[in-house]
């Protein structure tokens, strides 16, 4: 078994001026669910379509475990992909679109794909034209899922999906993890990644900005604490990490805090404590706090 | 035209449907009106040079009542006269290029944006479909009036004569709105934007089988009144002028474009008045492998342009009778014809090997149209679906370029087997091997259309409807110009059509035909490679 399932090597993509992806370092461990996070044109659908081979880097390789990602022959009998916007053939079935990407593609476990028509509640007997977004997008990802392939690309796929269906594909993303498959996930439900991914990549503008664990990028951001205390107020002004301290009301107080929160303990010990709620950051506003930075 | 607008809109929506209506014909119209007029004008001016001498004149004439002739040109009329002679000799052609043009622009413009999905962000606007598609009526319209006023403006610039030029110019305007109105109503018949094309292609070749039918066979003349293509050659302008058939075609294309247009009304975005079941048991046969899917895709295709080229080429052998009549009534018509610049029409063989160059195009159309069909899936993105799995994209589009080859020699197999029923029942006795031969020996110059639109997808996809056509479309106005117009023969040696033996009149051309095989096949290997070097377009 290779060390990685997907790894990249200062992987870039020019479209004339147009800098589109610059020196992407990247490598996804087997069996782990990784999120691929981004604004609009930060260069996710970029990434992966070099992935697939289907663009040509113009700096750089990719290798999907040891294979070179340009390979497409023996690189694609190691994935599934489910594209953002899935466009099928109009006059063909479900059934039959299931069928041709199951033989086309690196094989599929029929028992598994009429299970996953079943949850899905695809109607397979439809010619593919009257099947709404939401339709086109379960197709793919049946398709996807149904592989036994090691490693699967999903770009944004459940943007179409209404919740119901939102929870039976993190069903099957878990399924996925547990018997081993790797996901590469790229999207724009923040609570989706934080709910099924081990750890997150962040894109900006062609670059990564950070790879971490969602734990991992939680303890760098700000926690939010809110202290409800009788009699003298904790004295909290140069403990290092508290920020943005407030008073809130008569005996409560609110900051944010930074890094380790030891220091902010033994201040806060020093006074007669009543409450103490802590909020950590959810991913949207990790996720914001980068997107501000871009903007500003 | 202005509409009321509401407060803050500083654009009428309208004006702004028929400005991207416009964009999206502008660059073919351009062609086809440079086409139309440019050949007509071409062969008018060069009328004195080329048809100077009496005796060519002469026997000319005496084609006149050759019913091969008739069959492929229409019924001559005033070839003593240089406007006369150019609607003779160009009208057919130009009139074909025209409607395919109008009803496929009619068709990609309507369904084909319809289909896409375009259309749903246009009319959720505040346009109705009605109003959108009367507004792509327009444009087109305007274009097909302008493609006769430049014809006009080109013949009488020629040298010809008014009223003559201003009949075969309203002619063609008329024939063109004829089958643009025909393409639109297609397009909300049908709910996709192949079976509309398709079935308006169907309509334009019933129009030119019931022309070659009226005028191939004597009694069957009255048909003619019922084809645009018949119509438009019954004005005889340049002769005795009727716009009795004017009229007709007129009356024809104004129910066509009202038609269109009505059906516009009260059906479904994305649907059509024949709207295909919504559920069907599957169907798994073929879909075990890229190249057995690109089998399974060319099927019905195949089918439908068969049919085609099987009804046109049972007519073409049909009509073979009057001409061993005529032959046997005319015994100096071969020498005639001969120095008219139409040997080999002495016999049914010559007769065969004539109209098998013909088929070349609809052949050429059809490998084009699979080709285009691999451009408009890589669009679309639905290629990447397949793509994602474990297929080169050698693999993915030589299935389709396979295909569409084994398409093409099955194409040229039916048309001989029709020629040869034909030419059977009607008593002239065509040797099967010899309508196989005949039909079989332009298959490079179609395979050349395959290799010139793969080079297409190669490096400009979006274009290869156009440059797919230019050896077959392109090669064929090219000779029939270059003959007509008495050009140096090395401009008529670019067309592959110089380089096709009239089989079976005579032998095949070998070299001809291994040097126009081997550039089509360098052509699919070139332009396959640059197809997999590129990055895929979505």
């Amino acid at each position: 078994m290779s060390a990685t399932a997907l790894r990249t090597d200062k992987l870039s993509k020019s479209y004339g001026r147009l800098r589109a992806l610059v020196d992407l370092d990247l490598s996804v461990t087997p069996g782990e669910v990784f999120g691929f996070l981004g604004p609009n044109g930060a260069g996710k659908s970029t990434t992966i379509r070099l992935l697939l081979g289907l663009a040509r880097p113009t700096g750089g390789r990719a290798w999907i475990f040891d294979t070179d990602a340009a390979d497409v022959a023996a690189a694609h009998r190691l994935l599934a992909h489910v594209p953002a916007d899935v466009a099928l053939w109009p006059q063909l079935t479900g059934a039959e679109i299931l069928e041709l990407l199951g033989r086309t593609g690196p094989g599929v476990d029929a028992g598994y794909r009429d299970e996953l028509i079943e949850r899905f509640s695809l109607d397979p007997g439809r010619p593919a034209r009257t099947y709404s977004t939401g339709n086109r997008q379960k197709v793919a990802l049946i398709a996807a899922f149904a592989t036994r392939a090691p490693l699967l690309i999903l770009d944004e796929p459940t943007s179409g999906l209404d919740p119901l269906m939102e929870r039976e594909f993190r069903r099957a993303v878990g399924e996925a993890r547990e018997r081993g498959q790797t996901v590469f996930l790229s999207s724009h439900q923040l609570a989706e990644v934080e709910a099924v991914c081990d750890r997150v990549a962040i894109l900006r503008a062609g670059q990564l900005v950070d790879v971490a664990t969602v734990a991992g990028l939680r303890r760098l951001h700000r926690t939010e604490v809110e202290v409800g205390y009788t009699g003298t107020a904790p004295d909290l002004d140069a403990v290092p990490g508290v920020q943005g301290l407030e008073t809130v009301g008569a005996g409560r107080l609110r900051f944010a805090l930074t890094g380790p929160p030891a220091a902010a303990l033994r201040a806060l010990a020093t006074a007669d404590v009543s409450s103490l709620a802590v909020r950590e950051p959810t991913l949207e506003e990790i996720f914001l706090a980068y997107y501000g930075e871009a903007s500003r | 035209m202005t509409a009321v607008s509401p407060a803050g809109a500083k654009r009428a929506p309208g004006r702004a449907v028929t400005g991207l209506a416009m964009r999206q014909v502008r660059r073919g119209a351009g062609l086809v009106i440079a086409v139309t007029a440019g050949m007509s004008a071409l062969v008018a001016a060069t009328y004195r040079s080329t048809m100077g001498s009496g005796s060519r004149v002469e026997a000319l004439a005496a084609l006149a009542g050759n019913p091969a002739i008739r069959t492929l040109f229409g019924e001559p009329a005033a070839l003593d006269d240089p406007g006369g002679f150019t609607v003779w000799r160009t009208g057919t052609v130009v009139a074909v290029l025209v409607g395919t043009w109008g009803l496929l622009a009619a068709t990609r413009v309507t369904r084909g944006e319809e289909d896409s999905g375009r259309w749903d962000l246009l009319l959720a606007g505040r346009l109705p479909m009605r109003a959108v598609v009367g507004r792509q009526l327009v444009v087109l319209a305007i274009v097909m009036v302008s493609t006769g006023v430049a014809v006009t403006v080109a013949m009488v610039a020629a040298g010809t004569g008014l009223t003559g030029a201003v009949l075969h110019g309203a002619g063609l305007a008329l024939l063109g709105l004829f089958f643009v109105g025909a393409g639109v109503a297609c397009a909300q018949i049908f709910a996709s934007r192949a079976a509309a094309s398709g079935a308006a292609v169907a309509l334009l070749g019933l129009g030119m089988v019931l022309r070659m039918a009226g005028d191939g066979i004597g009694v069957l003349a009255w048909l003619r009144w019922l084809s645009p293509f018949g119509l438009l050659e019954l004005t005889r302008p340049y002769d005795t002028g009727r716009w009795m058939p004017l009229v007709v075609l007129a009356a024809a294309a104004a129910a066509a474009l009202a038609g269109g247009w009505a059906a516009a009304t009260g059906r479904d975005l994305r649907g059509g008045w024949l709207s295909p079941g919504t559920g069907r048991a599957p169907r798994m046969t073929l879909l075990g492998s890229v190249q057995g899917f690109a089998v399974r895709r060319t099927l019905g295709p195949v089918a439908g342009w068969a049919a085609g080229i099987g009804a046109y080429f049972l007519i073409v052998g049909l009509v073979a009778v009057s001409l061993t009549g005529f032959l046997t009534d005319n015994p100096e018509f071969a020498d005639l014809a001969a120095r008219a610049g139409f040997g080999g029409l002495g016999s049914v063989e010559g007769y065969a090997a004539t109209l098998f160059a013909l088929l070349a195009m609809p052949v050429g159309g059809f490998v084009t149209t699979r080709i285009t069909t691999v451009a408009t899936d890589e669009r679309d993105r639905r290629f990447a679906l397949l793509l994602a799995g474990p297929v080169t994209r050698w693999r993915a589009g030589g299935a389709e370029v396979t295909a569409a080859a084994g398409g093409a020699v099955l194409l040229t197999v039916v048309a001989g087997l029709a020629t040869w029923a034909g030419t059977g029942l009607a008593g002239a006795h065509l040797r099967i091997s010899a309508a196989l031969g005949g039909a079989v020996n332009v298959l490079p110059v179609a395979l050349l259309s395959l290799g010139a639109a793969v080079i297409a997808l190669g490096v400009v996809p979006r274009a290869a409807g156009w440059i797919g056509g230019v050896p077959t479309v392109g090669g064929f106005l090219l000779l029939v110009t270059a003959d007509s117009t008495g050009a140096p023969e090395w401009v008529g040696a670019l067309s592959p059509f110089a380089h096709l033996a009239p089989v079976p009149a005579e032998g095949v051309s070998w070299t001809g035909t291994a040097v126009m095989a081997i550039l089509a096949a360098v052509l699919c290997a070139a332009g396959l490679a640059a197809f997999a070097r590129r990055d895929v377009r979505t």
